[in-house]
């Protein structure tokens, strides 16, 4: 389209007609992308629309089911992420790769350290590493450092030095940025922009809007697995470019918020809560029928401060009221019970939330055992009872309540780890990022939910990383910033706007 | 299609486990193999000898399938079964109320072990392979100190002669009925018990399992109790089998009893795996021994077959499709 945006270069990669499933689920559909030499290209769309599977076939991670891909024109296929490595194209996982009780120059060198007489060459590690950090834009780090003893951010800017001494033609970055401060953020930023001069290509994979405004040259959107629409940034409003990701008007993804707040009592207080240096004098509550989100960049504190209230974190500061009342939880175990009620439903429902091997049934129950024994003995008929209205009420696709849970899609695992908290009629209901990694229709059933829940009593803390949840759903939004709650947003102040400029600390003090 | 294919595998899977088909299809061939030998090994009498001879390794392999569930190791049970039979018979020597206590007693003291045990892995994190190493080590200590380094004078009471060889049902002996009894009761402790559903689930992903509000520590202390008790007991049984307890008489026990959970297809890495498995294991690698030893086989290539068969079974069920 577009008279190919105006270049009339030859594409350095094309992917065409990639497909891919994983078990129930379609990941990509017939994807196609083109991308060029000395651009940067964003990828947009939503969790799940099939941007991470695309990056996952790119790099070498995973085979695609069909399609081929094109490097200069040459039809090339990648079975381990070392043969993408040969290829030019390095990627930068969101998760950190680097080896924490190893020098940074060991891990810069990992995949390939230069040899002498079979051994490893100190010396040129050593340098090599010093360059690469250098055209990170980190030459601060000391190659001979231990990466554990790094802070996060310096983790990342290793990272992208690892990834720079491997000599990369197509530089791929999946939610790099995530775990960087603001002023991190500036300087991969103008690493980025002198890269892209060189003549790299850049995939850029990000949710925020703003860095994607200010990087990238082309954008490409994705929704359900193929991508909809390609387009030179800027050209395109921020609303125009969530239409293309949902697929629909914005506005009618959620259900309706009351109109006034609920003047309830709070059923949740916490006050001055503090853990380590994660979470630094907490204090807000949560009302009876409230949604309240936690918002914020990645890794603020928002899963420490569920975590701690859950009774999981150890040695936590301050106080938490549950009904007006402090209590003491010291493990989920006396988070759920009766006097409390509390749930949470946690981050990775993979590692958390299921025992993927077990049965539909076993996971359902498995919260509730207490409420569906006696004297430790299971009574089969009122476990089969309850879990059948959890079924009914959260309508849980699986062929059969036996099957391992871990065989359902994603959205329906996640509604399997919702409905087994229900099942205890919880009254404080916390949530970690409950929607990552599913589907639009399962999200949307999950936001009506929500506010159903809300509706009949519950107290709802609602953490998302997606800030149009927390618009959609939420009637507060605290935002943390490093621990600490930087911003309350009360109604029409939660704004995309608002959201982010608190999250990354923009308004007010820092402009000092 | 492919995906379907794999759903309606995996429910027949769970319906039969092919590894307890494949265990119990090896003892058939066994048995015919060895009928080429003699005659004898598909008499009646040989078969029940064979039962009750397996008895003592079931009851011992129940507790080891409980820790191996959870993903953990219990290497305790050489010196936990000499525990037992040792202390039991021990008591014995103190009286009328030694004898009437012999029993509960070398049990108790099995039971101590898995509790330390128990406290290493749950509370103080300790992995499970290194602790259950250490409390093997020091019970053998204590068991030579209290003896002298010398085989003990005790001999087993009437009682556990009588569990250990008698018959109360005619025909049938009482160590068969025992371990039959046990049985059951693990049975209905893996399946219909809420600890059992945590035991499953603490193998399979503890981290899901304590946020879904489990003790999964008092889970862990509980069934490294309990295999400790099994063990301390089968020796009971064992000194009671041989009117005496003797300083090395749990040392051939520690890699049958695993053999046979593991031939029995519950997976070395915890969360699966079912009773019937392992009542097939026990079985197979009793046959296997007995028909080794006619074959006049040396305890050193017993120990080499064992260890093959263990792996050999670990390369065919020990890597199930990793499900998402």
């Amino acid at each position: 389209m577009a008279a190919d945006m105006g270049d009339a270069r030859p594409p350095l990669l094309r992917m065409e007609g990639i497909s891919k499933r994983f078990g129930g689920v379609r990941a990509l559909e017939e994807a196609e992308l083109t991308v060029r030499a000395g651009r940067i290209h964003a990828v947009l769309g939503e969790n799940g629309a099939g941007k991470s599977t695309l990056i996952k076939i790119l790099a070498g991670v995973i085979s695609p089911d069909e399609g081929r891909m094109l490097l200069d024109g040459g039809e090339v296929s990648f079975a381990s992420p070392a043969e993408a490595n040969r290829a030019g194209i390095v990627c930068i996982f969101q998760e950190l790769s680097l080896i924490p009780d190893l020098s940074v120059a060991d891990n810069i060198a990992l995949f390939d350290p230069p040899r002498r007489f079979g051994l490893i060459d100190r010396r040129a590690q050593r340098r090599i590493a010093e360059e690469a950090l250098a055209r990170a834009g980190a030459p601060d780090i000391h190659p001979m450092a231990l990466v554990k003893d790094l802070p996060l951010s310096r983790r990342q800017m290793v990272e992208i030095a690892k990834s720079l001494a491997r000599q990369p033609r197509i530089l791929i970055l999946d939610e790099a940025t995530s775990a960087l401060t603001a002023a991190d953020v500036a300087k991969v930023f103008s690493v980025l922009k002198r890269l892209r001069s060189e003549g790299l290509a850049l995939l850029y994979i990000s949710h925020r809007m703003h860095e994607i405004a200010e990087l990238a040259d082309e954008c490409t959107v994705f929704r359900n697995g193929r991508n909809v629409a390609s387009y030179p940034a800027g050209t395109k409003t921020d609303n125009e470019v969530v239409e293309l990701m949902i697929g629909r008007e914005y506005k009618h993804v959620f259900p309706p918020k009351p109109v006034s707040p609920p003047a309830a009592r709070p059923v949740l207080e916490c006050r001055n809560l503090s853990w380590s240096e994660r979470l630094r004098d907490i204090s807000f509550s949560v009302r009876q029928g409230e949604v309240v989100g936690l918002g914020g960049l990645d890794g603020q504190g928002q899963r420490e401060l569920l975590l701690a209230l859950f009774g999981v974190l150890r040695g936590c500061g301050g106080k938490v009221l549950v009904n007006g009342k402090p209590v003491a939880l010291s493990s989920p175990g006396q988070a759920k019970a009766d006097g409390i009620g509390m749930a949470l439903i946690p981050e990775d429902r993979k590692t958390e939330g299921l025992m993927l091997p077990m049965s539909v049934r076993e996971n359902l129950s498995f919260a509730s055992l207490d409420r569906v024994s006696r004297h430790g003995l299971i009574d089969r008929a009122a476990e089969d009872r309850q879990i059948e209205e959890m079924v009914r009420l959260l309508a849980i696709r699986a062929g059969s309540l036996d099957m391992p849970v871990g065989g359902l899609s994603g959205g329906n695992q996640q509604k399997v780890v919702i409905a087994k908290w229900l099942m205890r009629a919880p009254r404080i209901i916390l949530l970690n990022d409950p929607t990552r990694g599913i589907d639009v229709g399962t999200k949307q059933e999950i936001y009506q939910l929500l506010r159903r829940l809300a509706d009949a009593g519950a107290a709802i803390l609602f953490y998302s990383t997606d800030y149009d949840e927390l618009i959609g759903c939420c009637d507060r939004v605290l935002v943390l910033y490093d621990g600490m709650i930087k911003r309350e947003l009360v109604g029409k102040e939660i704004t995309e706007h608002a959201l982010i400029a608190t999250a990354l600390n923009i308004s007010g003090e820092q402009a000092a | 299609m492919s995906e379907t294919a794999n759903l309606v595998g995996t429910r027949w899977l769970r319906r039969v486990d092919p590894a307890v088909a494949t265990a119990f299809a090896c003892i058939i061939l066994l048995l015919a193999f060895g009928s080429l030998y003699s005659t004898n090994f598909l008499s009646p009498e040989y078969l029940l000898q064979q039962l009750k001879v397996a008895s003592f390794l079931g009851v011992i392999a129940t507790g080891m399938m409980l820790v191996i569930l959870l993903g953990q190791i219990d290497l305790s049970v050489p010196w936990a079964v000499a525990v037992g039979g040792m202390m039991a018979c021990a008591a014995a020597a103190y009286g009328t109320v030694g004898v009437y206590l012999a029993i509960p007693f070398g049990v108790a003291c099995g039971a101590a072990i898995g509790l330390v045990n128990g406290i290493g892995v749950a509370y103080l994190r300790i992995p499970s392979m290194i602790i259950t190493l250490a409390t093997n080590a020091v019970a053998q200590g204590l068991m030579v100190v209290y003896t002298g380094g010398f085989s003990p004078r005790d001999s087993a009471t009437a009682a556990m002669r009588f569990l250990a060889t008698g018959s109360l049902l005619p025909g049938i002996p009482n160590a068969v009925v025992i371990w039959a009894l046990i049985g059951f009761a693990a049975v209905f402790l893996l399946t219909r018990t809420t600890f059992g559903r945590s035991v499953y689930a603490i193998g399979n992903r503890e981290r899901a399992a304590y946020l879904s509000g489990i003790d999964t520590r008092r889970i862990v202390m509980v069934a490294f109790i309990l295999s400790g008790a099994l063990s301390a007991f089968g020796g009971v049984l064992l000194a009671g089998y041989a009117s005496k307890a003797a300083q090395a008489m749990g040392d051939a026990y520690l890699l049958p009893a695993i053999a046979a959970v593991v031939l029995g297809g519950t997976s070395i890495l915890g969360g699966r795996g079912s009773y019937l498995g392992t009542i097939a294991g026990v079985i197979l690698i009793t046959v296997l021994q007995s028909i080794l030893s006619v074959m006049q086989m040396p305890e050193a290539g017993r120990q080499v077959i064992y260890g093959i068969l263990i792996v050999a079974m670990l390369l065919l069920y020990g890597r199930t499709p990793a499900l998402r």
